[in-house]
């Protein structure tokens, strides 16, 4: 039987909740080999490790919300996830990824290697260790049926634009989450736009212990990555991988050295674009399924409005993305078990 | 045997499996490239996305899912360009710039060549650039307008746009291009012999010549077949390595390393010394003309296979592996990989929807989301500065001729990005004067004589246009219109409707024309006949009886382009222009003051003389003028009233306002000026017999299908005062 052609899509920060506890919790030995090496690193930099961290008792916000935990727990949880795909029936055509997971995506598509991997997403994810810059809120722009509003981006728009006016406030879109944007700032940016967007449920909603990532506030954590992390880690992937802007890395055509450049830099301190890296990844590759890693599943709603901007396979609101969901799901969240069932 | 798009394949993976490669033709190599591996396989990947494409585009054809199969096979030396040229360099492009376009596309993140283009191939109406209204290589966020053209009627616009870059500089206009950018322009080998083509190359030498820069770059990708029709051996280096002020370069288009280098050099030209290049790029032709194109009629299979074998993917795969880039393998798994991959996208691409009604397909004919507003009306203060002493005339009765002239005037005031340009405009001020003096108002970079050649005119005018200008081209006389009439009939009226109103090339084209010049001109100077226009969807036709009336109507289609982007043709009767007096001489009712500023004609909107019920005449241009001649006299002779409509617009026609306007009238007569047949008189007639209940009495008097002489009888066979009383008279059944 013809192998069906997958891309995998791997999530960012915040994906990791108290109900993924324990998620690392299965029979692997490539994935315990891989946990054994990042646990033995975690010990050496005095950090609590991977087994440790999705072994607790408790989930506690204030430990595995923290970059230098939540990040390295994130990738081991879609490493686990990746690992588990059958790769005698599924065929990865692409990977790509959710802010952080664009670091996964990177060592799945063999960018990175389980090492490399780890350093980058570690040594990312304890860049604000000591102090955080900024923050990141997220605000939706659909509507109930998840179909984009305009009047609702340009309000976003315009709020930023005012917030942006005011001395010592300082804001701008972080990343296009389907129906979401992420926004971030500093903290006098951030509280002003929370008190411009109208209130729509929980939103707009703070995140937790994340920095303004991808933006030019980072500038520092930038430079500051490019002196860690040596080129010399990433190669040639071998799987093609789209970045956050769209950009497809081709296993023979990537530049490793504008890979390296591209991953610390602009990725940093630049809107990272996931709907428009998702879309690439529908329209450039046509795969039979999309299968969206876990831990959680925090970006099928973001996923689902992205395939309703495109109308791709039709479906044009959130209805008919349930109906597609409940008949065949295009989209696998692994983070889901009993879909994780359907490509294991 | 006949399928050769199956043979090229299966040799690809046959050749480079077994190391049968081509030898080069060229010595160019990888490290005097200036690419680096990356880069080189980059473009590989482009030129096999580009093939699989056209081999995809057979198998759909076969299965009745693709509509267009003229494919880029053997012309993949082209993806260099894409890379070389700047995504804000306006690219002008022919129908086998597939890999051009592919790797044009990676210059804009997130953008998606694969799935575009497919959906051209099968015509689906979400396509982004023409909405499946043609399969055309267009996109607007990388300034490729699209193509349609087989025939080099896209060069003339190229080169005007090229004009237009350091024109806004010198202006200080914000247009669509940065003031570095180049203009680039393919075609064939076949269609460099095009009249079209020649002009364009003509124009651009002829401006470079008096040390205007001119940013082009020609490129003639030279297949050396135009169908079936063998070019001479050399005949295009021939043609084109010595021509005045163009710098000619040529490159072997199956060496990526050869283009790349001569097309770097092709650009230093262009941008630094803003100068015209002619880049001639040798290569083949793979999988014949088209799908339905079987090249072993015409040519032998040796020939066939000859070609086949010297295949740009075979070249380019060969150049990989002996510069260790890739090995044989490497090369293979991007070439079946990509197969794979533009495979699943073209099967979920068939399921995407068509265009199936008339109306969704007539519905970008004209853009109707307004893309700018007019720039505010100047004050009387900064108008008289302008005008000079003239401003005080301004309320006295002038014929037609100044009048337009001063209403051009106000428009180069209000709107900066005009331009006013055709043979003889500047300093002369045009054959008739319209154009007096606005050299010395507006300078020569706003106004500016061309080469006696209307094909340059129009093709700068839709240039100028694309980049932001306004143009207000002028065509001496109407019959001067026919040699250029594709411009707008091929390219400028279509721009709208194959880019769903995404690009547009607003412009008036003035035309001085139609009869009545009392002896003198003959047919060249006396047309009459505006049929060439009035079959062109979405065109405005303006035809003003006198001056007021055409600086009303002026107004409102220079608004109209600017505001939506519109093709206007704006036909100046020239036996008006200085006619004063309408029933007797010195009578200066033909003659009027110059309309306030607020004062304009609506589209479609036309004038009625009278209220009678008797007798209407619907009219237009010299016909208004005869017609209330012969109604005065009609009314004193036989006691009847009646109504006299001049329609001024000929396109739009606002059908129920006429026919609602006609409703209660005894008797109608059309005068028509120009020839009968085809003419605007029969449409009117024919709406009339159509939809008017009861019918009344219907006439039409119109001009001969004859061409005007010379002298004394050069208005024998046109409508006049006599000729409009005698056929009302038998209309209405008033014998003698």
């Amino acid at each position: 039987m013809k192998k069906q052609r997958v891309v995998v899509i791997c999530p960012g920060r915040g994906s990791y909740t108290k109900s993924e506890l324990g998620y690392l919790n299965f029979p692997s030995p490539e994935l315990a080999q891989a946990i054994k090496y990042m646990d033995e690193q975690k010990s050496v930099l005095g950090e609590m490790t991977i087994s440790e961290l999705d072994g607790a008792d408790v989930f506690k916000g204030s430990i595995h919300t923290k970059g230098h935990n939540a990040s390295a727990l994130i990738y081991a949880c879609s490493l686990a996830d990746f690992l588990k795909i059958n790769r005698e029936k599924y065929d990865i055509v692409a990977v790509t990824g959710n802010s952080m997971g664009w670091y996964s995506a990177l060592a799945f598509g063999q960018a990175l290697d389980h090492q490399g991997a780890f350093k980058v997403i570690n040594t990312m994810g304890s860049m604000m260790k000591e102090q955080l810059i900024g923050g990141q809120i997220i605000y939706p722009v659909v509507d109930q049926e998840w179909r984009i509003e305009p009047s609702k981006t340009n309000l976003v728009m315009m709020a930023l634009e005012k917030v942006n006016s005011q001395t010592g406030s300082e804001v701008y879109i972080s990343i296009r989450l389907g129906g979401y944007y992420v926004l971030a700032g500093n903290r006098q940016g951030l509280n002003k736009l929370m008190e411009l967007l109208p209130k729509e449920g929980d939103y707009p909603f703070q995140l937790i212990n994340h920095g303004a990532f991808h933006t030019p506030m980072l500038q520092e954590v930038s430079e500051s990555a490019f002196k860690t992390l040596s080129p010399k880690l990433f190669h040639k992937p071998t799987i093609p991988m789209i970045d956050g802007r769209g950009v497809i890395w081709t296993p023979y055509g990537t530049d490793v050295d504008e890979l390296y450049g591209y991953t610390l830099g602009h990725q940093v301190t630049e809107m990272y674009d996931f709907s428009c890296a998702v879309t690439v990844a529908l329209k450039e590759f046509a795969p039979d399924k999309v299968i969206l890693l876990g831990p959680g599943n925090s970006l099928g709603g973001a996923m689902g409005q992205i395939l309703i901007q495109n109308l791709w396979r039709n479906i044009n609101n959130k209805n008919a993305f349930t109906a597609c969901q409940e008949q065949e799901p295009f989209l696998v969240s692994m983070g889901i078990a009993e879909q994780q069932k359907l490509v294991i | 045997m006949f399928n050769r798009a199956e043979v090229v394949d299966t040799n690809f993976l046959k050749f480079v499996k077994e190391w049968q490669l081509p030898p080069g033709r060229s010595q160019n190599a990888f490290k005097d490239s200036g690419l680096t591996a990356a880069e080189a396989i980059d473009l590989f990947e482009s030129q096999v996305i580009s093939r699989h494409l056209d081999l995809q585009a057979r198998l759909l054809k076969g299965k009745n899912e693709c509509f267009y199969t003229i494919g880029s096979s053997g012309h993949e030396g082209n993806a260099v360009f894409g890379k070389v040229f700047r995504k804000t360099d306006m690219a002008f492009l022919h129908y086998r710039s597939g890999a051009m376009m592919v790797q044009r596309y990676k210059q804009l993140a997130g953008s998606t060549p694969i799935y575009d283009l497919l959906l051209s191939f099968v015509a689906s109406s979400e396509e982004p650039i023409a909405g499946g209204r043609h399969k055309v290589f267009g996109s607007l966020p990388l300034l490729v307008p699209p193509q349609t053209s087989t025939i080099a009627s896209h060069l003339p616009k190229a080169v005007g746009a090229a004009l237009s870059i350091n024109r806004a500089k010198d202006l200080n206009l914000n247009t669509v291009m940065p003031d570095d950018s180049v203009v680039l322009c393919s075609f064939g080998d076949a269609s460099a012999n095009h009249s079209t083509a020649l002009g364009a190359f003509n124009t651009a030498g002829w401006v470079a010549y008096q040390k205007i820069k001119m940013p082009i770059v020609f490129i003639c990708e030279d297949n050396r077949i135009g169908i079936s029709v063998k070019t001479p051996e050399r005949w295009i280096e021939r043609s084109f390595s010595s021509r005045p002020e163009i710098n000619y370069i040529k490159c072997d288009g199956l060496n990526l390393f050869d283009v790349y280098i001569k097309t770097k050099q092709a650009e230093k030209i262009a941008r630094e010394q803003r100068r015209p290049v002619f880049l001639h790029m040798e290569t083949v032709r793979l999988l014949g003309h088209a799908g339905s194109d079987v090249e072993s009629t015409y040519n032998s299979i040796s020939e066939i296979e000859k070609s086949e074998f010297d295949d740009p993917l075979l070249h380019s795969s060969r150049l990989l592996i002996e510069n260790n880039i890739l090995t044989q393998d490497q090369a293979i798994d991007i070439y079946e990989s990509m197969r794979e991959r533009i495979q699943a996208v073209a099967n979920y691409v068939i399921t995407r929807p068509k265009l199936l009604s008339s109306k969704d397909v007539a519905a970008t004919i004209i853009n109707t989301k307004k893309l700018q507003e007019a720039p505010k009306l100047l004050d009387d203060k900064e108008r008289e500065k302008i005008w000079g002493r003239d401003f005080e005339k301004r309320d006295k009765p002038h014929h037609m001729a100044k009048l337009i002239n001063w209403g051009l005037t106000d428009i180069m005031a209000q709107y900066p990005n005009t331009l006013v340009f055709g043979e003889d405009v500047a300093k002369k001020g045009g054959v008739y004067h319209v154009t007096d003096g606005l050299l010395a108002k507006f300078s020569h970079k706003r106004v500016f004589n061309s080469p006696l050649d209307e094909q340059a005119i129009i093709g700068a005018a839709l240039g100028f246009a694309h980049n932001g200008f306004l143009p207000i081209p002028e065509v001496q006389f109407l019959a001067y219109i026919h040699n250029a009439e594709d411009q707008v009939r091929g390219e400028g009226s279509t721009l709208s409707f194959f880019s769903q109103g995404q690009f547009n090339n607003p412009m008036v084209l003035r035309i001085a024309g139609l009869a009545y010049q009392k002896g003198f001109g003959g047919h060249f100077h006396n047309d009459n006949s505006l049929a060439v226009f009035r079959d062109i969807p979405g065109v405005i036709i303006a035809v003003p009886s006198n001056g007021a009336d055409a600086v009303r109507m002026m107004r409102t289609c220079v608004k109209h382009a600017y505001e939506y982007g519109r093709v206007v043709v704006f036909v100046e009767p020239i036996a008006l222009y200085m006619t004063r007096d309408l029933h007797q001489e010195g009578d200066k009712k033909w003659s009027f003051p110059y309309p306030e500023l607020s004062e304009a004609v609506e589209l479609g909107e036309f004038a009625t003389y009278g209220s009678g019920k008797d007798l209407t005449i619907l009219t237009y241009g010299n016909g208004t003028y005869y017609s209330l001649q012969a109604v005065k006299e009609l009314e004193q002779k036989h006691n009847i009233k009646t109504k006299v409509i001049d329609l001024r617009w000929i396109a739009p026609l606002e059908k129920e306002k006429i026919l609602a306007e006609l409703k209660e009238s005894k008797h109608v007569v059309v005068v028509e000026e120009c020839r009968k047949t085809g003419s605007f008189g029969e449409a009117l007639l024919a709406l009339m017999v159509e939809y008017m209940r009861p019918l009344p009495p219907v006439k039409l008097i119109a001009a001969e299908d004859c061409f005007i002489p010379l002298g004394l009888a050069a208005t024998s066979g046109l409508p006049d005062k006599e000729s409009i009383i005698r056929g009302c008279e038998e209309l209405i059944g008033i014998t003698k």
